[in-house]
Parts: structure tokens; C-alpha cells; sequence
């Protein structure tokens, strides 16, 4: 029987159907790659929905869009607390203790993540116009995400944090002192992001560069290493250091097109 | 059996480009082809947004706009072309480009206006990509060799290597209270940018928040807009303040204070650009001096 492989995330498809069961890319639309090799994340129809496990996520709203997850009985997702739009009462919450306490703090980010357990209803959007994006993470992966950018991962996934390493990059790569690393062990997992605008991605070969704007950076495979390059900008006497972050494959890359750029002014 | 059209047959309504309008959008802007222009009553022309993966042209190279919410232009430098830009809205590049800065006149007045300080120049051969830091359109404005428009501040994405860049002050300001209280504002920002195309066709690109509207306006014509709403216009369309006093019951609401209309006048001739997301404007104090202004009193 003919299968459908969607082209984001490489899940097959029963045939007649419009969006990837796994993820939510619409089925029936070309794969947008521009000239540069930069990929657009699917955008997601309005009410598209997808599973994962034995639960449901459906995608409401194209501007700022909200994550409604149907949590059946046995599973879980664990997200920052203040991106929880809404959910049922009934919803049981419990905390992960991600560690680190201290660290945490000083890097600006919560010290416990909140987990949700189903059977229940939950909802989860950020506060700036852009896109979710599903990455389904197979076993034996790992991703790192910018902090702050997760909206919710399943209960597959293993979080935690890594220290971005060099001064250099921690000063000047623009992604704070630490990025969230997520890893699969022998089961899939989920991992719902935020990305401000629209989002790309790049798989880049063994060796291979590319700059990016280090605000522009989203996530990337844990293969990919990002180091802050200087450029240097004179205008008259004054001379300013403008830093890019430099990644280099082999791996994917994924950007976004909104985002606060840590300025050399 | 019909003939295919002859180069130069399609006249694109919005950057008025001659093309041979065989593709699904213009060459020059972007815009698509196979739709109907879109004219409100009063006589805006809505632009339509540039379609997801659309590609311009300009000298040899190819800016593709991709992206729908934060559009990105990825730009395919040819290694005789380069562009210029402003620091900040630099979102990828190629190793290989060769980035450097554009040397730029007047630092200090550029600092106090608010201005990036720092022009920088990537050329080619290379992919190089911007993007802006709000949800809203990406215009690509062609010019013909000696055509400018003047340009809002923070509103340039990147233009080509042939169109000259210029500033000078807006004059358009008003000052409210008096002596050591005196406030000055600037409702278009302290400067203006000019771009003019230089020896050949030119290529800016400009970002707007919102959704984009241009409209002709006949010699002497006027029209009232938001300030924050201008994006650009050509250099023959004069502009100026216009401050606007409804009637009221009360002194507070009818006495020159707080429920007075800031409006920007501009008159032709000329093409002129709004946005629709623009600054709310300040309800500030009674107004004291201004540069050339009308007022009207209800």
C-alpha cells in the first residue's frame, strides 16, 4: 500500500490523508526551500490535529497559535508554567525539579518545570506572533533549544540544560548562559517550540558553516557546535564588534525570523 | 490562436516596472501578477503582500522573500553586486560573503536622532538574508537610475550597492510646554532617509508593520494620515503638521490640551505609503511652537 512520507518529519501516512498524523504538516503542499537551502516550517492549518502516544494535540490560531493537548490516562508533558493558557480542573499537575537551582537563577530561567498528567484538556501558547513548531524527536536524539523558546515536550523526553560554552558566547552569542537540551532514550518523544515570525531549518553537511544572527537561532541538533564569531565594523574613529553565531554541521539548524538583536551600538 | 504578449506589455500597477508578465509576480517587487488590483473607496491601492518564495531580480542576483508572519529576504549575490544594511536586521550569511561597513557621514547627529550608527556592505558571491524585527511586510521598491523616495526611519531593510544613501531632517516637530519644561517632539522621527538609484535600476527593501496601502495624490492634493503611519513618498509630496481641536463641554477637553489631533498632511504630487500599524500617537500638553503646522479648530 502506498504510503505518504511527510517531508518534515519523515513520518509515513495513511493514503487520502491532508495533514501527518505525528506532527500536523500539511500533506498536499510542495516542500518550500528557498535558493539558500533554508526549509519553512510547515505552517500549520488552524485546527490541525496529531497524536502522540494515546493523547491528541490540536493547533488553534494562525498569528499567535495555541497547543490544545487531550492528555489520555498514562500520559504527561512537562512545559515552563507561564506558558499554560488554560486547562481543566481536573488536569493532576506536578513539578520537575530540573536541578541546578542556582544556575538556573542566574541564567534566568525557572527553577521547576511544570508537568501535566492526563486524562484531561491542557493549552499552551507564548506571547509573540509566530509559529509552533513539532519536531517528533526519534529515539537516540538530541536537541538543543534556545531558552525560553519550549512550550512542551512529552513525557518521552528527557530534559536538561546546557551550559553554553566560552565566554565569548555566553556574552556575546545572543541565547542567554544556557539552552535546553532535549534527548530521547528508546521511545519517541515530542517537543512543541515557539519560534517568533516564521521559522526555517538548514541541514548542514559535516564541516559546513553558515552565520546566523545569534537572536535568529531556535535550536539545533546537539552534533551542530555554535560559536560566537566577531566581526568587526568601523565607522569613523569608533569601532564596534558585531558578533555572529557560527554553526557548523553536521546537523540541523533552525532560525527564526523575529528576534531582538543583541546589539554592538 | 493568441499571441504571447511582447516584452514591456505588463505595466505592474505597484512598482510601475514594465515586464513581459509571463510569471506569477513582477520581476522587480514581488508583487503577483494573476491578481486584481484592490482600490478602497477612498482610493488606497492595497499592496499585496509578496508571495511566500517569490523571487525579484536585480543587476545578476536574486532576492527570494520567504515567510509569511516576518517575511525573510534571502538574498543570491552574484560577485559584482553588493548591498548595504543596517546591522541589526542581518539574519544568516554564507561564510563566503565578504562583510564590511559602509562608511557613513554625520555619526554624531546620526547617534542623537536615534539612527543605527553603523552601515554595513555584504558583497558577493553568496546567499545573505535579512529580516525585521515585527510581524508585518516586506516592500520591495525598484528604482529607475535618478528616481528617489524619501523613507521613515527604521524602516529600510537593505537597498543595492547603486542606490545612494541620504538623510536629512524631517522638520516636522512641535514643542509643548515652556522655559526648562519645554519638550520636544518628532512625531516622523528627527530625520528622513533618501534613496536614490544611481547609473542603473536600484533595488530597496522596506519593512512595514501591518498590512501596506499606497495611493496617488494629484497636484495640491491633500491627505490627513498618522504620523506613525507613513512609510514613504516621493520626494515631491510635501509634507507638514496639521493639529486638529475638537469641540468639548469642558475646558480640559476643548482647550488645546489633551484631546488634540496630531495629523501629518501631505500634499502632492506624488505616490505616498502608509501602514497600518502605526505609534499611538502622545497626548501631550498644549502645543507652543511647531514647524509649519495648520490648525483646526471644531
Amino acid at each position: 500500500m502506498d504510503r505518504i512520507e511527510c517531508q518534515w518529519c519523515k513520518a509515513q501516512n495513511e493514503p487520502g490523508r491532508t495533514n501527518c498524523t505525528t506532527c500536523g504538516a500539511p500533506l498536499d503542499t510542495k516542500d518550500l526551500v528557498t535558493d539558500s537551502g533554508w526549509a519553512e516550517a510547515p505552517r500549520l492549518r488552524d485546527m490541525t490535529e496529531f497524536r502522540f502516544s494515546n493523547s491528541t494535540c490540536q493547533i488553534e490560531g494562525e498569528i499567535v497559535p495555541v497547543a490544545e493537548l487531550a492528555l489520555a490516562q498514562g500520559d504527561s508533558v512537562f512545559f515552563e508554567h507561564h506558558v499554560m493558557l488554560w486547562k481543566e480542573p481536573g488536569v493532576p499537575m506536578s513539578a520537575l525539579n530540573t536541578g541546578g537551582g542556582m544556575k538556573r537563577t542566574l541564567g534566568g530561567m525557572p527553577h521547576v518545570l511544570s508537568i501535566a498528567h492526563g486524562p484531561g484538556r491542557i493549552a499552551f501558547s507564548r506571547d509573540a506572533a509566530g509559529e509552533v513548531v513539532v519536531l517528533p524527536l526519534h529515539p537516540s536524539m538530541e536537541l538543543d533549544v534556545r531558552e525560553h523558546a519550549f512550550l512542551a515536550g512529552t513525557h518521552s523526553l528527557t530534559y536538561s540544560f546546557v551550559r553554553i560554552k566560552g565566554l565569548a558566547n555566553v556574552l556575546h552569542g545572543g541565547g542567554g548562559m544556557y539552552m535546553d537540551r532535549f534527548v530521547t532514550q528508546r521511545e519517541p518523544g515530542l517537543l512543541l517550540l515557539h519560534g517568533n515570525g516564521n521559522v526555517f531549518q538548514k541541514t548542514l553537511q559535516q564541516g559546513e558553516k553558515i552565520l546566523v544572527e545569534p537572536g535568529g537561532f531556535l535550536y539545533k541538533d546537539s552534533t551542530v557546535t555554535m560559536n560566537a564569531v566577531q566581526q568587526n565594523v568601523k565607522t569613523g574613529l569608533m569601532k564596534h564588534g558585531m558578533y555572529l553565531a557560527e554553526m557548523t554541521g553536521p546537523g540541523r539548524v533552525g532560525i527564526q525570523s523575529m528576534y531582538v538583536h543583541h546589539g554592538s551600538e | 490562436m493568441s499571441m504571447p504578449p511582447a516584452a514591456g506589455a505588463y505595466t505592474c500597477p505597484y512598482c510601475r516596472m514594465a515586464s513581459d508578465g509571463q510569471e506569477a509576480t513582477c520581476p522587480h517587487c514581488g508583487a503577483p501578477v494573476d491578481v486584481r488590483v484592490r482600490v478602497s473607496d477612498s482610493g488606497w491601492v492595497q499592496q499585496p503582500p509578496i508571495r511566500d518564495m517569490a523571487r525579484i531580480r536585480f543587476s545578476h542576483s536574486t532576492c527570494q522573500i520567504s515567510g509569511t508572519y516576518v517575511p525573510v529576504a534571502d538574498m543570491g549575490l552574484h560577485d559584482a553586486d553588493w548591498v548595504y544594511f543596517s546591522h541589526h536586521s542581518l539574519l544568516h550569511a554564507d561564510p563566503n560573503v565578504n562583510l564590511g561597513n559602509l562608511p557613513m557621514k554625520g555619526g554624531w547627529k546620526r547617534m542623537r536622532a536615534g539612527l543605527p550608527l553603523i552601515m554595513m556592505r555584504a558583497q558577493g558571491p553568496g546567499h545573505i538574508a535579512f529580516s525585521a524585527d515585527q510581524p508585518g511586510e516586506t516592500i520591495a521598491v525598484p528604482l529607475r537610475p535618478g528616481q528617489g523616495v524619501d523613507v521613515v526611519e527604521h524602516r529600510f531593510l537593505v537597498a543595492t550597492g547603486n542606490v545612494n544613501y541620504d538623510w536629512h531632517p524631517a522638520n516636522v516637530w512641535f514643542t509643548t510646554g515652556k522655559g526648562d519644561d519645554t519638550e520636544w517632539h518628532y512625531p516622523l522621527g528627527q530625520t528622513i532617509d533618501r534613496f536614490v538609484a544611481t547609473g542603473s535600476n536600484g533595488l530597496l527593501l522596506l519593512h512595514a508593520p501591518g498590512n501596506t496601502f499606497v495611493r496617488d495624490l494629484a497636484p495640491s492634493q491633500r491627505i490627513l494620515v498618522q504620523p506613525g503611519g507613513l512609510i514613504w513618498k516621493d520626494p515631491s509630496v510635501s509634507m507638514f503638521l496639521h493639529f486638529e481641536y475638537p469641540r468639548g463641554a469642558y475646558w480640559f477637553s476643548s482647550a488645546r490640551y489633551q484631546a488634540k489631533s496630531t495629523w501629518l498632511t501631505l500634499e502632492g504630487p506624488g505616490r505616498v505609503a502608509v501602514q497600518s500599524v502605526f505609534e499611538r500617537p502622545e497626548m501631550v500638553g498644549s502645543v507652543t511652537r511647531s514647524s509649519g503646522a495648520t490648525t483646526h479648530q471644531w
